[in-house]
């Protein structure tokens, strides 16, 4: 126990070996294995009851996995207390003690661990420097705006240098400015500390941004882990490319296969390289998934992959995004930046020409 | 502010009603004060006004004898019963919810549902029986049965708190390496303090109010004021029983500001 207490300069490592969790009849965690590496920023997302915050308490120590097995730096944490663990939790809903000053709260666990009276002091003054509440130590924390309680808290949960800070969609309660800057600071805070960060978010942009890798979620097991740009550009089944970003889904038939790459041939008869994740093996129907960005409309022409008729042109300002109907009745949708200013040059039932950049086609796993 | 479709206030006979229900409340008090200040030797004809009857209550040593019992008892009994309701409510809320959970609040709850009368004859039966084996014929009986019937007073206000009180506080308080000890003391008790003063204030008024149990479990020499004065009652009655009661008001009213301040003051 004194051993896994004692303070690390560097992140720990969390292994998750075939965790089931079950509550009553409900299966919330569904055989998980998953490694997170020492000082990664580590995401885990997915949609509200998949099991991720779950996952989560059963790192911090609030739930016990009814199966299989939590590891720190490869030593079995799965049956030790939450105050056992060094792990610490930066609350959804902060959880900040409201009886106690900023101060009082940032330096609550050294107190526990028994630390000094000027260790604690020195550390709660430099967590407010790293937080940016200098001078506000004295304040009750009642009195704190919402963005400045979410840094008491992460001030709190950092102060005791734990191994692994865990994040409960922290952001989730500040407004959308507040929610980006939030975003950088926790990247700047994680590079600064080198402690292991483990999140949980159901934001999609939120896992993109500040993730070095991501575990995508649902019903209670991992569809995917990899870095934002595996995850995002290299899905490997429909739920990843559907939950991540605006898709297509294209049904195809597979022509050839060579190495991991491989001809398919679309409905409207063009044939287009697609690459697939490493355990698909195509063969026969198969699904592909195209992003909107990755296609360009223009008028119908031997280039042209797909053709349809545009249902709907909606402009967003950065970019104007096409509705186009397929002439095999499919739903696509291309977005296209706005270079210049000025229409589109297209309106509402052009028939138009879809184009694909290379190499922009992947095949998913069922 | 919307009007709601049922405004009681504006129904036929409710300034009535309020009024009626005031002066049902509050004349009889203010009849009992003003009446202790009576100069008269009866309790029922006015003679004038005089603080004589709180001079007489104050040298009264069989009141002073039975006022210092009141408090030793309230005191000792609103401590052990607020010890016990804290137990209890610590012991129902932070649990998941089992079957028999709602009886347990029965148990703990059951001298506001037992007739007074009822659990006064039956700790008469049981303590004399007691008091013969052991010999021991002091307080305590009267402590024990007090403090039995003020827990359920303490009881309500504590739970009450526990139970809109946030858990993940006391779950922050783990993660943060505090030992359930520790949560205890630095999270729990100092977020649950207003309601323990609460609950030991209500069990210490409800102690030095009770007459029934009181006057079934005491012994020969151990009246309380409550019981003094009832017994008075058989006697002649002087408006000594009224100044005793107007001081018994004026420190209850007391408590109750003093308790309204301190919550003021914490938020």
């Amino acid at each position: 126990m004194t051993e896994t207490r004692t303070t690390a300069a560097h992140g720990g490592a969390i292994g998750m070996h075939g965790i089931k969790k079950w509550f009553g009849n409900f299966q919330a965690v569904d055989d998980v294995t998953l490694d997170i590496r020492s000082n990664e920023f580590f995401t885990l997302l997915g949609p509200s009851g998949c099991g991720k915050t779950t996952l989560l308490r059963m790192i911090a120590g609030f739930e016990l996995p009814t199966e299989g097995q939590v590891l720190l730096d490869g030593v079995d944490i799965s049956s030790l207390l939450p105050n056992q663990r060094p792990v610490n939790t930066v609350f959804q809903n902060y959880a900040l003690f409201p009886h106690l000053t900023v101060a009082e709260n940032i330096g609550f666990g050294l107190k526990m661990l028994g630390k000094p009276r000027s260790e604690i002091d020195s550390v709660v003054k430099d967590m407010l420097k790293l937080v940016h509440l200098e001078g506000r130590g004295g304040n009750p924390v009642t009195q704190l705006s919402g963005g400045q309680q979410q840094r008491v808290a992460l001030a709190r949960a950092l102060a005791p240098r734990p191994k692994v800070l865990l994040l409960d969609e922290p952001l989730s309660a500040l407004d959308l400015k507040l929610r980006k800057s939030m975003q950088m600071e926790l990247k700047r805070l994680q590079t600064e500390t080198g402690i292991t960060f483990v999140f949980v978010t159901h934001d999609q942009e939120e896992a993109l941004t500040m993730s070095d890798r991501i575990a995508v979620m649902s019903t209670g097991t991992v569809r995917q882990v990899g870095s934002p740009w595996d995850i995002y550009d290299r899905p490997a089944e429909r739920f990843v490319a559907d939950f991540i970003g605006e898709t297509n889904f294209l049904e195809a038939e597979v022509v050839a296969v060579s190495g991991d790459r491989a001809r398919v041939r679309l409905s409207s008869g063009a044939e287009i390289p697609a690459t697939f994740p490493a355990d698909v093996t195509p063969g026969g129907k198969v699904t592909v998934v195209i992003r909107p960005e990755h296609a360009q409309v223009g008028t119908p022409s031997p280039a042209s992959v797909l053709r349809g008729i545009i249902r709907e042109i909606v402009y967003l300002g950065t970019d104007t995004h096409f509705h186009i109907r397929l002439e095999d009745g499919t739903t696509f949708t291309v977005r296209q930046q706005n270079a210049r200013s000025g229409s589109c040059g297209f309106s509402k039932d052009d028939a138009v020409g879809i184009s694909l950049s290379d190499d922009v086609a992947q095949i998913l796993r069922d | 502010m919307f009007k709601s479709h049922f405004d009681i206030r504006s129904q036929p006979g409710f300034g009535l009603i309020t009024l009626f229900t005031f002066f049902a409340l509050y004349l009889p008090i203010a009849a009992l004060v003003i009446y202790s200040f009576n100069g008269a030797e009866s309790l029922s004809r006015w003679d004038g006004f005089s603080a004589r009857w709180f001079v007489a209550a104050w040298q009264n040593a069989a009141v002073q004898d039975a006022a210092i019992r009141s408090l030793v008892i309230a005191i000792w009994a609103a401590f052990l019963a607020t010890i016990a309701a804290t137990m209890a409510a610590l012991a129902t809320t932070r649990t998941t919810p089992y079957r028999g959970l709602t009886f347990k609040y029965a148990l703990i709850n059951q001298p506001l549902m037992v007739p007074e009368i009822v659990t006064a004859v039956a700790l008469l039966i049981v303590f004399s029986r007691i008091k013969v084996w052991t010999g021991y014929s002091g307080l305590g009986y009267l402590v024990v049965a007090h403090t039995a019937f003020c827990i359920p007073f303490a009881y309500l206000p504590i739970r009450a708190r526990l139970e809109s009180m946030d858990l993940t506080l006391e779950r922050a308080a783990a993660d943060l390496y505090a030992t359930r000890w520790q949560t205890f003391r630095h999270v729990t008790l100092p977020l649950l303090r207003p309601a323990v003063i609460a609950g030991f204030m209500l069990a210490f008024v409800i102690s030095l109010d009770d007459v029934v149990i009181t006057e079934f479990v005491k012994s020969g020499g151990q009246d309380t004021l409550p019981t003094y004065m009832l017994g008075q009652l058989r006697r002649e009655t002087t408006p000594e029983i009224n100044a005793i009661a107007t001081v018994f008001l004026a420190l209850s009213t007391a408590l109750v500001v003093v308790f309204f301040f301190i919550n003021r003051k914490k938020q």
